[in-house]
């Protein structure tokens, strides 16, 4: 992969005494769509405020878009943020969030945002505190989209929406993206929906990375083992158990498997999917935080 | 950026537009009614001089029901229309955008948070700056027939609904709204401390603070009746206190028990002949110069009267020195706006 969108080295976050993010290294190439998905209080959206700029690092060091994230007109002109709770001023109508867009970015394409709402019959007109939530949640995307970020973060951006405003949400960034010079990290807890349009996946729990890396990957080195049950120590090196279940018998195991090693013949071999492995690091994080 | 500020807040502008007219129809129908009774007043006493004191029309100006309560109007209003700015304006700006999370949709746009609250400070603070100007214009001109008649205009309720202060007063709880909703983010608590801030001022102020912003003139009397107010200007001056001392400077509470016995016996006596209770000066027996024995006997062991007063004419001085230590606050409150609004997270 080229061109780094985001770098992360060890960045933390504490609040008082509470680590909300600790030695996060994530690494997001440019053009990627990454899904960042943890369990509540994982620090997902703390991370993503570290991005923006939003809130500074208590330690550690990020590169986003080339530079520290600041409070800079230069830097804030390339990202395009949603915060969780789609922030809109809901007295004012999508007509003035536009004016406002225009106002407070030297690059606002007003055609697309106005084009856009308009194909998705959304009243200019009406406070967007009495539009549905749907419909908040596009003027906002459209809003963001508008600035021409380079950089787009969602933080949970369909999680309030039903089904198929969320359908249409997604279609709606597949499409952005599908334009093109767009990298996206959009966190979320709905696994389903973040596989169907994202190539990169990142799981935070427990404050900590525990994966970052490309789907495709991710699902190439991680095998689901069944086997008998006192063999479970006998993995050997390059490979890495990452959650276990034992019956009476035999033993079930989700592992990460390095490049070349040979598994033993009486493993059963099978293929998890990106949910499975997702919950399985979950799991592990929770495990970790237990013992 | 500019637009979109005026955008947003243009409705509150406009309430306060409102309201600082709605005012104005209150003092100009009055102010006019009680300068024209003045003006008939003077005439009146110029005819009948038996009748009127053309010196002191404070009987015959002001004495109607309705006067009263026109007048708690104004100093009402001079004194609320301030406040109401800091709280309804000053106080929910920043603390609204914190609360519904708006603050991050605009501190994402591509403009400097810096750039961002200093555009917003410019108009909110210019708006409360022209609001003042405009407020105390109708105050001070609706004051003027009551400044006339010979009042001390230094005193609370006088002093902060005239001149300067109800646009020092407009800026400064205007700036405390920024700071507390910066500060804390919550609408309610930001109101709360600005009415706080407020309340503490006007008590402060008035009766320990201004008093000491330039040294009081003393006089001394001789004790008495009349001796020391004579001595003291009548028209408009700011009386701080009135004492009896003894002669070696120190103020008396009680005459009586720090009297020398020979003057404790006069007021004893007195007091027989007067049947009287403690403290009810009678006239006694005539000293030889024709004075009072009792006064007599005091100024014979030193004793003496003492008045502080700030003249009428250091007025001016008075208001641009309280008007300036709130404009220093307001520079403090805008700066501590700043600090938390660009230091900490959003």
């Amino acid at each position: 992969m080229g061109a780094k969108a985001i770098q992360t080295k060890q960045l933390g976050k504490r609040y008082g005494s509470f680590w909300a993010l600790e030695n996060c290294n994530i690494s997001v190439p440019e053009g990627s769509v990454s899904a960042l998905v943890g369990p509540n209080g994982a620090g997902k959206s703390t991370l993503l405020k570290l991005l923006t700029g939003l809130s500074t690092a208590s330690t550690g060091d990020s590169l986003v878009l080339g530079s520290r994230p600041q409070q800079h007109e230069d830097f804030l002109s390339g990202i395009g943020y949603l915060a969780q709770e789609i922030p809109l001023y809901k007295s004012l109508d999508a007509n003035a969030h536009i004016e406002m867009g225009k106002h407070l970015n030297k690059r606002f394409d007003k055609t697309f945002i106005a084009g856009r709402l308009h194909d998705l019959a959304i009243p200019l007109d009406r406070p967007v505190g009495k539009l549905s939530g749907g419909q908040r949640a596009q003027v906002a995307l459209a809003l963001a989209l508008a600035k021409r970020p380079k950089l787009l973060l969602l933080d949970e951006p369909v999680a309030a929406l039903d089904p198929l405003a969320r359908h249409d949400f997604l279609s709606s960034l597949t499409q952005a993206v599908a334009e093109g010079g767009l990298t996206v990290v959009m966190s979320s807890h709905l696994l389903a929906d973040l596989e169907r349009v994202s190539d990169h996946v990142i799981v935070l729990a427990a404050g900590k990375t525990q994966l970052c890396d490309e789907i495709e990957t991710v699902l190439h080195e991680h095998k689901l083992l069944v086997g008998p049950r006192d063999h479970a120590k006998e993995l050997g090196e390059g490979v890495q158990i990452i959650h276990e279940t034992h019956s009476a018998k035999q033993s079930t195991l989700l592992v990460r498997i390095a490049k070349g090693t040979k598994l033993a013949a009486r493993w059963q071999q099978h293929e998890p999917n990106i949910e499975e492995i997702i919950l399985a690091y979950m799991g592990q994080a929770k495990e970790g935080d237990a013992r | 950026m500019n637009w979109f500020v005026w955008r947003q807040h243009r409705k509150q502008f406009l309430i306060f537009g409102i309201l600082l007219a709605a005012f104005a129809a209150l003092l100009i129908p009055t102010g006019n009614h009680y300068w024209h009774a003045y003006q008939q007043a003077l005439t009146n006493c110029a005819q009948h001089p038996a009748v009127y004191n053309c010196s002191d029309l404070t009987d015959t100006l002001f004495v109607g029901p309705s006067d009263g309560l026109i007048r708690i109007a104004e100093v009402l209003g001079t004194f609320g229309l301030p406040l109401l700015l800091g709280l309804f304006v000053g106080s929910p700006l920043l603390a609204k955008e914190y609360e519904e999370g708006t603050n991050k949709l605009a501190w994402t746009q591509s403009v400097s948070r810096r750039k961002w609250l200093t555009i917003k400070l410019a108009w909110v603070v210019g708006f409360a700056l022209l609001y003042g100007i405009v407020l105390t214009l109708l105050a001070t001109w609706w004051s003027h027939t009551l400044n006339t008649v010979a009042l001390n205009r230094f005193v609370q309720g006088h002093f902060e609904t005239q001149g300067l202060m109800p646009i020092a007063y407009s800026v400064f709880l205007t700036a405390v709204g920024f700071m507390a909703s910066a500060w804390f983010r919550k609408t309610l608590l930001a109101l709360a401390i600005t009415f706080g801030v407020f309340v503490l001022c006007t008590a402060s102020f008035a009766n320990w603070i201004r008093p000491h912003y330039m040294t009081p003139v003393t006089v001394t009397a001789h004790m008495g009746p009349g001796t020391l107010d004579g001595k003291i200007p009548t028209n408009g001056v700011w009386v701080l206190s009135r004492d009896i001392v003894d002669k070696n400077g120190k103020a008396i509470g009680d005459i009586f028990p720090s009297a020398p016995p020979a003057c404790q016996q006069i007021i004893r006596q007195a007091e027989v002949r007067g049947n009287g209770h403690g403290g009810i000066r009678v006239k006694a027996v005539p000293s030889p110069n024709g004075g009072d024995p009792i006064d007599d006997c005091l100024n014979k062991a030193g004793y003496h009267q003492v008045a502080k007063y700030q003249p009428a004419y250091r007025y001016w001085d008075f208001q641009r020195i309280e008007a300036g230590i709130y404009l220093g606050m307001t520079a403090l409150a805008a700066g501590a706006t700043y600090w938390f609004v660009l230091k900490r997270d959003a």
